[in-house]
C-alpha cells in the first residue's frame, strides 16, 4: 500500500518539523506549560489518591466500592471518547482540505477513511492519557501495585482506544449517510434514536447479576456502578484485565487484552468496509448540501429590529458574530454539549435527593455547582471567547479599515459574550439553587458570584484574545491551546479560586455553627468587596492592555 | 483524451453544469472560460472525480474515473485556485511526499527534486517549512510536485494567480511545452489574455452550457469580435458599458 507508506513518511516529517518549531518557541512558554502540566497531573493524582483513602475509611464496602470504581471510570472515560471521536471524526473526514487533497491523488476510499480515523483516534484521545495517568498512578500507589501496571495500562489503552474511535467514527459515518433530509423525517429519527439509547440504558441498568449480592446494594450508592459493571462494556474488559495482570492472574488478563485487541480489529475493518462502501457518496452528500436558513433568516431579522437602539456598527458586529456562529455547527454543537449535560445533572438533581440531605452538606453541594459552571465557564471563554478576534483572520482589515476604534471593536466584542455568558450560567445556577432548596443568602451569593465569573472570564478571554491575537491561524484548537490560550485558561482558574474559596468557607463554617451570626455578616462583607475588587481588576486590565495591544498593531 | 458525454451536475434544485458535451484529444491545450458560477470549477471537480456527476460520463484516456478511480488518477495532475499544503513540512519533504504517493522511486524524485526546485526557484527554500513560504511560492511548489509523476492529463483551476511575471510566463512556457510532448491540458482562467496566447481551442461555458467551443480566430470570425473578450462578452449576455450607462 504506497498510499499508507507515504502518509507514514509524511507523519514522520511532520512529528520532527512539530519538535522542530516547538524548540522556535520561547524557552518562558515552554518551561511556564511544562510545569502547569506537571503541577495539574501531581494535583489531580493527589486528588485521587485522597479519594482513594476516604473510600477505604468506609472499611468493606470502600475497598468494594474501590475495586468496582476502575469500571466505573473506564465507562466514564469510553462514553467521554466515543463523543469526543463523533465530533472530531466529523471534521477530521468531512471537513478537511487535506481529504480533498488526497481524493486527486491515487489513494482508494477506504485508505481514506482508515488513515482519517486514526487521526481522529489520535486527536481525540491524547487527553485520555492527561486523565488516566494521574488515575492509574495514584490507584498503584493506594493498592502499593507493581510500576507494571503503567505498562498494562498502555497495552489496554491502544485497542481501547481505537475500540471507543472506532465506534464514534462509523456513528458519524451512518448518521451523515442516512440522517434524513426532510424536517418531519428528521424529528422522527431523533426520536427514534433517543428511544433506542434510552432502552439500551434501561437493558444495561437492569443488568443483574444474582451471585453479586454486595454490586447490587453498592449500586444503589455509587450511580451508573451497574451499567458500568456490564461485562458485554470494552470498559470493562480494560478494567479488568488491568487488574487480572497486576495481580499476577496472567491468563485471565491476556484473554480480556485479547479480547479487546480483536474488537478493536473488527471495529477497524467495520470502518474500513463502511468506507469503502459508502465514503464517496457521503463525501458528495456534504459538499453538495446546501443550508436552506430560512428559519433562522426570519430569527436575525427579529434580532437586527431588537437591537436597533444599538449604534449601527456595534450592531453589524453583533449580528455578524451571531450569525457566524449559528451557521458553524461545530462552535454551536459543542456549546451544546457543554451546558447540555450541566442543565441535564442541575435538573437531575431532585432524583440524587441532595435537597434532602442536611444544611450544610446543601451548602458545599450549592458551592460545588458554581465550581462546576464555573469551571465550565472557563473553558468556554478559553475554547470560544479567546479565538473570537483571531479567528476574524484574513478579514480583520474589514474590521481595521471600517470608522470604528479598536476599543469599541474589543468592547462589542466583551459585550456579546458577557451577555450570553451570564445568561446560561445565570439561568444554570437560579435552577441548581431552586433544586437544592437553598436559603435565599446562598442564592444570592451563588448568583453573584457567577455574575462576577462571568465578567472576569470574559475580560481575560478577550483580552488575552487581543494581546496575543494570530490572525494567521483558521483552527480555533490550534489558537486555544497555544501559550495566550493556555495563559488565558490558567488565569481565569485562578481566579475562580479567588473568588469561591472565601464565600464556601464563610457559609461552611456558618452551618458548623463556628462563626456567629454577626462574624458572618462582616466575613460575608469582606468577601464582597474581595469579590468586586478582584473582578474588576480581572476584567478591566486585561481589556485595558488589549485595546492598547491591538491600537500598536500593524495589520 | 478526455471525452465528456451529456455531463449533468445538480445541487438540489440548481443545474450547475447542464448536458454538457466536449471531446479533448491528446496533446492539447484546451481554455475553459466562462463568469463567475457558470460551472468551470464544478466541471473539473467532476472529471478529477471530486463530484459524482448527476448523470452523463466522463472517460479519461478510456477509463470512467468513477468505475476506475485509482487507475485514472495515477493519470492526472491537479491544480486546484486554492491548493491545499501540508503546513508543517518543508518544501522538500512535501516534494518527498508527493513522489510517495505515485510510487515513484526515491533516486528519480532526487533527480526530480533537483531539477524542478532550480526551475521554479526554489533551491533556497528547500528547507522552508510550507507555513513560512509566501502564496507566489507555495503556488510554484504546487506546479513543481504535480509535474513530478509527469500525468498525461493535467487540470488547472486559474492557474495564474499570485505568480510573478518570470513565473506566469515560465508557466506558459512550459504547459505548452507539456502539451505539445503529448500532456492534455485543461485549464480555466478569468485571464482572457493568457488563453488567447496559449490556448489551442477554447471552451465558453454560461450557466452550465457550452455557448462557444473552437479555436479564438475561429470564435472571434464567428462572432464578428476583435478580440476574445468581445466574443466572451457577447455570449455571456453582460457588458459592463450598458451597466455603467445607468448610473448617474
Amino acid at each position: 500500500m504506497p498510499g499508507f507508506s507515504a502518509i507514514g513518511r509524511k507523519t514522520r516529517y511532520h512529528f520532527i518539523n512539530t519538535g522542530r518549531i516547538l524548540r522556535e518557541q520561547s524557552l518562558f512558554k515552554c518551561i511556564f506549560i511544562a510545569i502547569f502540566a506537571i503541577v495539574l497531573e501531581g494535583g489531580l493524582c493527589l486528588l485521587f489518591l485522597d479519594g482513594f483513602e476516604f473510600l477505604d475509611s468506609f472499611s468493606g464496602i470502600g475497598s468494594i466500592i474501590v475495586s468496582r470504581l476502575f469500571s466505573v471510570f473506564f465507562f466514564g472515560m469510553s462514553c467521554m471518547l466515543v463523543m469526543s471521536s463523533i465530533v472530531t471524526s466529523y471534521v477530521t473526514i468531512f471537513r478537511s482540505d487535506e481529504v480533498r487533497f488526497l481524493l486527486v491523488r491515487p489513494f482508494a476510499m477506504s485508505d481514506i477513511v482508515v488513515y482519517k480515523f486514526f487521526e481522529s483516534a489520535m486527536l481525540s484521545s491524547w487527553a485520555f492519557f492527561f486523565i488516566i495517568v494521574p488515575f492509574i498512578s495514584a490507584f498503584a500507589l493506594h493498592a502499593k501495585l507493581s510500576p507494571a501496571i503503567a505498562l498494562w495500562t498502555l497495552l489496554f489503552s491502544v485497542p481501547f482506544l481505537v475500540v471507543c474511535a472506532g465506534l464514534g467514527t462509523v456513528a458519524v459515518i451512518l448518521l451523515v449517510r442516512w440522517f434524513p433530509r426532510v424536517r418531519i423525517f428528521k424529528a422522527l429519527s431523533i426520536l427514534v434514536a433517543l428511544s433506542i439509547c434510552l432502552s439500551a440504558w434501561w437493558f444495561l441498568r437492569t443488568v443483574y447479576n444474582p451471585d453479586e449480592e454486595a454490586l447490587f446494594d453498592i449500586a444503589r450508592l455509587v450511580p451508573g456502578l451497574r451499567m458500568a459493571s456490564c461485562e458485554l462494556l470494552p470498559s470493562w474488559w480494560f478494567a479488568e484485565g488491568i487488574m487480572a495482570l497486576s495481580r499476577g492472574q496472567w491468563f485471565r488478563g491476556t484473554m480480556l487484552w485479547g479480547v479487546l485487541l480483536s474488537s478493536a480489529a473488527l471495529v477497524t475493518v467495520c470502518v474500513e468496509w463502511i468506507g469503502s462502501a459508502s465514503f464517496y457518496d457521503i463525501w458528495q452528500l456534504v459538499c453538495g448540501s446546501k443550508n436552506r436558513g430560512n428559519r433562522t433568516a426570519v430569527l436575525f431579522r427579529r434580532l437586527e429590529r431588537m437591537l436597533t437602539p444599538l449604534a449601527h456598527d456595534v450592531r453589524a458586529m453583533i449580528l455578524k458574530d451571531i450569525r457566524i456562529f449559528c451557521r458553524d455547527p461545530m462552535q454551536w454543537s459543542q456549546a451544546l454539549v457543554f451546558f447540555g449535560l450541566l442543565g441535564l445533572y442541575f435538573a437531575n438533581l431532585r432524583s440524587f435527593k441532595y435537597e434532602a440531605l442536611p444544611e450544610e452538606w446543601r451548602s458545599i453541594i450549592s458551592f460545588l455547582n458554581v465550581f462546576s459552571v464555573s469551571a465550565v465557564m472557563c473553558s468556554l471563554g478559553s475554547r470560544f471567547i479567546y479565538p473570537q478576534l483571531s479567528l476574524e483572520g484574513q478579514g480583520f482589515w474589514i474590521l481595521g479599515l471600517s470608522p470604528t476604534s479598536s476599543k469599541r471593536i474589543l468592547l462589542t466584542k466583551f459585550l456579546l459574550s458577557l451577555v450570553t455568558m451570564t445568561s446560561v450560567s445565570g439561568a444554570l445556577i437560579l435552577l441548581s439553587t431552586e433544586m437544592l432548596k437553598s436559603d435565599p443568602a446562598a442564592r444570592i451569593a451563588s448568583f453573584a458570584l457567577i455574575c462576577s465569573v462571568s465578567l472576569a472570564v470574559c475580560g481575560l478571554s478577550c483580552g488575552l484574545g487581543a494581546i496575543f491575537l494570530d490572525l494567521r491561524q483558521k483552527n480555533p484548537a490550534a489558537i486555544v491551546s497555544g501559550f495566550g490560550g493556555t495563559l488565558n485558561l490558567v488565569l481565569s482558574l485562578a481566579f475562580l479560586l479567588a473568588a469561591i474559596l472565601p464565600f464556601g468557607i464563610i457559609f461552611h463554617l456558618n452551618f458548623r455553627a463556628a462563626i456567629t451570626p454577626t462574624t458572618m455578616r462582616h466575613a460575608l462583607l469582606a468577601a464582597g468587596a474581595w469579590l468586586v475588587i478582584i473582578t474588576s481588576l480581572t476584567t478591566a486590565i486585561p481589556i485595558a492592555m488589549g485595546v492598547r495591544s491591538l491600537n500598536n498593531r500593524d495589520f | 483524451m478526455i471525452a465528456i458525454n451529456n455531463l449533468v451536475k445538480k445541487f438540489g434544485d440548481f443545474t450547475a453544469v447542464d448536458n454538457l458535451c466536449l471531446d479533448v484529444p491528446e496533446g492539447e491545450l484546451f481554455c475553459f472560460l466562462g463568469p463567475n458560477g457558470a460551472g468551470k470549477t464544478t466541471t473539473i471537480k467532476m472529471l478529477t472525480g471530486l463530484l459524482k456527476p448527476t448523470s452523463g460520463s466522463a472517460m479519461l484516456n478510456g477509463m470512467d474515473i468513477q468505475c476506475h478511480p485509482v487507475e485514472v488518477k495515477k493519470l492526472l495532475g491537479y491544480i486546484p485556485d486554492m491548493p491545499y499544503l501540508y503546513d508543517r513540512l518543508t518544501t522538500t519533504e512535501f516534494f518527498k511526499f508527493t513522489g510517495d504517493l505515485y510510487s515513484i522511486p526515491d533516486g528519480k524524485v532526487a533527480e526530480e527534486l533537483e531539477r524542478s526546485f532550480d526551475l521554479f526557484g526554489l533551491i533556497e527554500h528547500r528547507t522552508a517549512l510550507i507555513k513560512d513560504l509566501s502564496h507566489g511560492l507555495r503556488q510554484r511548489l504546487i506546479y513543481a510536485s504535480t509535474f513530478l509523476h509527469d500525468p498525461k492529463i493535467l487540470f488547472i483551476d486559474e492557474p495564474l494567480i499570485g505568480l510573478d511575471p518570470y513565473t506566469i510566463r515560465l508557466i506558459k512556457r512550459l504547459l505548452i511545452r507539456k502539451a505539445r510532448n503529448g500532456t492534455t491540458i485543461f485549464l480555466t482562467t478569468h485571464i482572457l489574455p493568457v488563453a488567447e496566447d496559449i490556448a489551442d481551442r477554447i471552451g465558453i461555458i454560461a450557466d452550465g452550457r457550452i455557448v462557444a467551443l473552437g479555436k479564438n480566430e475561429e470564435l472571434m470570425s464567428l462572432h464578428g469580435a476583435d478580440n476574445l473578450e468581445d466574443v466572451f462578452l457577447k455570449l455571456t449576455g453582460k457588458d459592463p458599458d450598458d451597466c455603467l450607462d445607468s448610473l448617474p
